[in-house]
């Protein structure tokens, strides 16, 4: 028994519920890791023929040189940066947001992989895609088809900018739907070209947690109406409103901004500034005058309280840029983790700008359990996430299982769950319908 | 569209909303989008810290002028209450008895302080989902640090890989990483309603706003593994990462593409050089993969940029398959032909403002026969509330006190 006289429980909140995956990159496999994080059997839908380039590395078999290239423009790639034999279950990134899932082997391209589809479609509660609309159609997956099969299923749809619409089959990731959305003009620098604008998808983050959070509202409509349900969640879409308050202020006030960079609306400072070391860095934002006074105290500058150009917020973010000189001459010969230590006591909002070194070994992480090792049989054992939030009744040991290996699970998805005999078994792995290495012929 | 009765995942669920800024509101914004009956409860006088901070209409502050207060709080009813006073505490707790969720942003151990905490409110209600946003977490070394969205995203985010070698990391834009968090408690109240609904036990969620971007697929997850495969610090370029990427110029702006040695071909067609397919040095993965063809290959590319509209490159990538976008203005976002088409940006109307368009549904539901694929008529959304504005209405009706009680407690300033 716990302190509050209760049992932990011993499900979690998607246990029973069996989810097929038919996601690529990274939105799509976000929203169901988050659905297999908390129970949810998921099922990743695969093709030993079709490679979807991103999902499980950039190509099936990658010379040294793309490998090498890859590496050079920012990791994620292989451990060692060896692809290995099989690259496809040695991808870090699908290594990452594959746990927990199964892996089957279909080829919808087949009357026989259309069978036996349809067959896991009659047995599962959910099916969540992020595909070119037109390419579902060509293999079947439509609503209107699956929910003759299993009128109880409930399907997400994550298309780029819709199912319908003049950007029905517009091909784009999140970064292009960022940018088509107005984020990456925002945040770039303010006195260098957009050229320079930065990447990172926060459209993909919240489209996983988007369309995870769309599933478990069908399954609410579904106890209470005994139907299923289909939701067209659109990336581009779903990300707009993350963008909300420059909406309103061109709605309300006609006023469009860019180049926004690190300045904040009215604060100051607020920005990151360089510390000592190779590409260290603290984040420091001021929201009131005690903090700024505790700012001054800690870079033994009181000086700056009564300075007229920084008397007040309004004088500070007007002196914004002299400021933030200022506070980088300060910090640039101090090591990142002694300034935030110092700040945070004083009561600065501050952060140090964390590589993943520093994430991986962040005090805080680690007091609160965070991290999980876990080993992958072509992979290696590795440190992951765990659960992104903690239930207090509800002890979450995520991740269970490694990221599956292609085709991982045939044998107990056509076997177990849609009661194949062995012959059958037998006569598709022939047809080459099974298998755990992409054809030859896949790029 | 004729479906009447169309029935909203969320709406049999009653939210009590304790919170304030951005990801508290931006979680129960989206659990009143899908449903959910949201009693907001606000500080007298001066309401969320919200309403004073920009953009405000005309840029005149205001407590019913703030943009980013119009955008959070869509369908939901404000209740002002001093949470300090006996009597504020016990009405939360009744509201809580009545309530499903209750959904709190402050510093850890405010709630505690005030006599909220989740012992009161599971004495309260023992079926409660009782979701809890702050920036590190309940526990833990930094449990009391402060932190703005920049501080955040710079600890849990890719920051240090975003914008150039030789000048500052920049963060996402406004209050994106604790929007994300919001998101995620939405999602997070979600699961736990259905843990409560199978065994009656209530429930604390604690979301760290740190944890869930360092979580997140936004360049961090993937790069976490990355750095634990092979060692991998993310850090940002200094000059174009693979060939043919980049935010290029072009006639009227700049157009992102996404280039590498996969993607390459696809590019090389769309500007109408298939002959360089034919030598050695771009007709394989391996070849395309030699740095020393990124200056190259930009010398062909930019040229052909440059004579060409962000919506006429927008048409190429669509018809080449070529991963690529423009980089709009928010202005150019307003008049995308697509959201235009799609009807995406709703108008609401606010006393203050008039009628103008706000973002839409994240996602939207379609009906179940499936006959016609037709969307369930989405409710429109609720303005705002102005401070208070349900303050009688919520106490008669949820709490059932008569009139006389409620201008008591008007003259003893608890609402």
């Amino acid at each position: 028994m716990t302190t509050n006289g209760r049992e932990p429980r011993s499900k979690l909140p998607l246990d029973g519920i069996r989810v097929l995956d038919i996601t690529v990159v990274w939105a799509g496999p976000y929203s169901t890791m988050q659905l297999g994080d908390w129970g949810a059997e998921v099922i990743r839908v695969e093709s030993t023929k079709y490679f979807a380039a991103t999902t499980r590395g950039q190509m099936a078999r990658p010379p040294k040189e793309v490998v090498e290239a890859q590496a050079r423009a920012g990791g994620m790639g292989y451990p060692d940066n060896e692809a290995g034999e099989r690259p496809w279950n040695r991808s870090a990134v699908f290594n990452a947001h594959g746990r927990n899932k199964r892996s089957v082997t279909i080829d919808l391209t087949s009357p026989e992989g259309q069978e036996a589809f349809e067959r896991l479609i009659a047995a599962s509660d959910g099916l969540i895609e992020n595909n070119v609309p037109i390419s579902m159609e060509k293999w079947g997956v439509t609503y209107e088809r699956l929910s003759k099969i299993n009128p109880r299923l409930i399907m997400v749809r994550m298309p780029a900018f819709g199912l319908a619409g003049p950007y029905k089959n517009y091909r784009t990731w999140g970064n292009h739907m960022e940018a088509l959305s107005g984020h990456p003009l925002i945040r770039a620098y303010p006195n260098l070209s957009p050229e320079y604008a930065a990447g990172g998808v926060p459209a993909d983050a919240a489209g996983g947690v988007g369309a995870a959070f769309a599933f478990t509202l069908g399954l609410r409509y579904r106890r209470r109406t005994g139907k299923g349900l289909m939701i067209e969640a659109p990336t581009a879409e779903n990300f707009v409103p993350l963008l909300g308050e420059y909406v309103m202020d061109y709605t309300m006030n006609g006023r469009v901004r860019t180049q926004v960079g690190n300045e904040h609306w009215t604060n100051a400072p607020h920005n990151s500034y360089r510390c000592q070391g190779e590409d260290r860095w603290i984040t420091v934002g001021v929201w009131n005058e005690e903090q700024w006074r505790s700012l001054c105290g800690l870079m033994r500058q009181e000086n700056l309280v009564e300075d007229p150009r920084f008397i007040d917020m309004a004088s500070r973010f007007e002196n914004r840029h002299e400021l933030d000189s200022t506070i980088g001459e300060w910090t640039g010969t101090r090591q990142p983790h002694w300034l935030v230590e110092r700040l945070q006591a004083a009561g600065v909002p501050s952060g140090v700008v964390m590589n993943e070194r520093d994430a991986l070994e962040d005090r805080h992480l680690h007091e609160r359990g965070f991290w999980h090792s876990l080993d992958h049989p072509e992979a290696g054992n590795y440190r992951h996430v765990g659960p992104a939030w903690k239930a207090s009744q509800t002890p979450n040991d995520t991740p269970r299982r490694h990221a599956p290996l292609l085709g991982q699970d045939n044998e107990y998805v056509y076997k177990t769950v849609l009661g194949y005999t062995d012959d059958e078994y037998r006569d598709l792995e022939e047809k080459g319908q099974i298998g755990m290495d992409f054809a030859p012929e896949v790029p | 569209m004729t479906e009447q009765t169309t029935i909203m995942p969320l709406d049999d669920v009653r939210v009590l909303d304790l919170t304030h800024l951005a990801a508290g509101p931006f979680c129960t914004r989206i659990l009143g989008d899908y449903g959910a009956d949201v009693i907001k409860i606000e500080r007298r006088e001066t309401g969320d810290p919200s309403r004073g901070l920009p953009p405000f209409y005309k840029d005149e502050p205001g407590t019913e002028r703030s943009g980013l207060f119009m955008f959070l709080n869509t369908n939901k009813r404000s209740v002002t209450l001093d949470l300090k006073s006996d009597r504020g505490r016990e009405l939360v707790l009744e509201l809580a008895r009545d309530a499903d969720v209750v959904v709190e942003s402050f510093a850890p151990g405010t709630m505690d302080a005030l006599g909220l905490g989740y012992v009161a409110l599971k004495a309260a209600n023992p079926r409660l989902v009782l979701t809890s946003i702050s920036n590190y977490g309940k526990t833990g070394p930094y449990r009391d640090y402060l932190g703005m969205d920049i501080n955040l995203y710079g600890m849990g985010g890719n920051m240090i890989g975003a914008g150039d070698f030789d000048h500052e990391p920049v963060k996402t834009a406004g209050r994106m990483v604790n929007y994300h968090a919001g998101y995620v408690a939405a999602l997070a109240t979600s699961l736990s309603l259905t843990s409560v609904e199978l065994d009656g036990q209530s429930e604390q969620l604690d979301i760290s706003v740190f944890e869930t971007a360092t979580h997140s697929i936004d360049g961090r997850l993937g790069r976490l593994m990355g750095y634990e495969h092979n060692g991998h610090l993310s850090s940002r370029p200094t000059r174009a990462a693979a060939v043919a990427s980049g935010a290029h110029p072009c006639k009227d702006g700049y157009f992102l593409i996404t280039g590498g040695a996969r993607f390459l071909p696809n590019i090389i067609r769309m500007i109408g050089m298939e002959e360089l397919l034919g030598k050695p040095e771009y007709a394989t993965p391996a070849a395309r993969a030699n740095p020393d063809l990124i200056d190259e290959f930009l010398a062909h590319l930019i040229p052909w940029t440059l004579d060409r509209t962000k919506a006429e490159l927008r048409v190429e990538a669509e018809k080449h398959g070529v991963l690529g976008g423009p980089l709009n203005t928010i202005e150019d976002l307003l008049n995308d032909e697509s959201f235009v088409a799609r009807e995406y940006f709703q108008e609401i109307d606010h006393p203050t403002t008039g009628p103008v368009k706000y973002p839409g549904y994240h996602f939207v539901l379609h009906r179940p026969d499936g006959e016609d694929g037709a969307e369930i008529s989405m409710p429109k959304r609720r303005r705002a509330p102005l401070l208070g504005e349900h303050t009688d209405e919520v106490l008669s009706g949820a709490l059932g006190l008569s009139v006389g009680e409620i201008e008591r407690l008007r003259a003893d300033r608890v609402i």
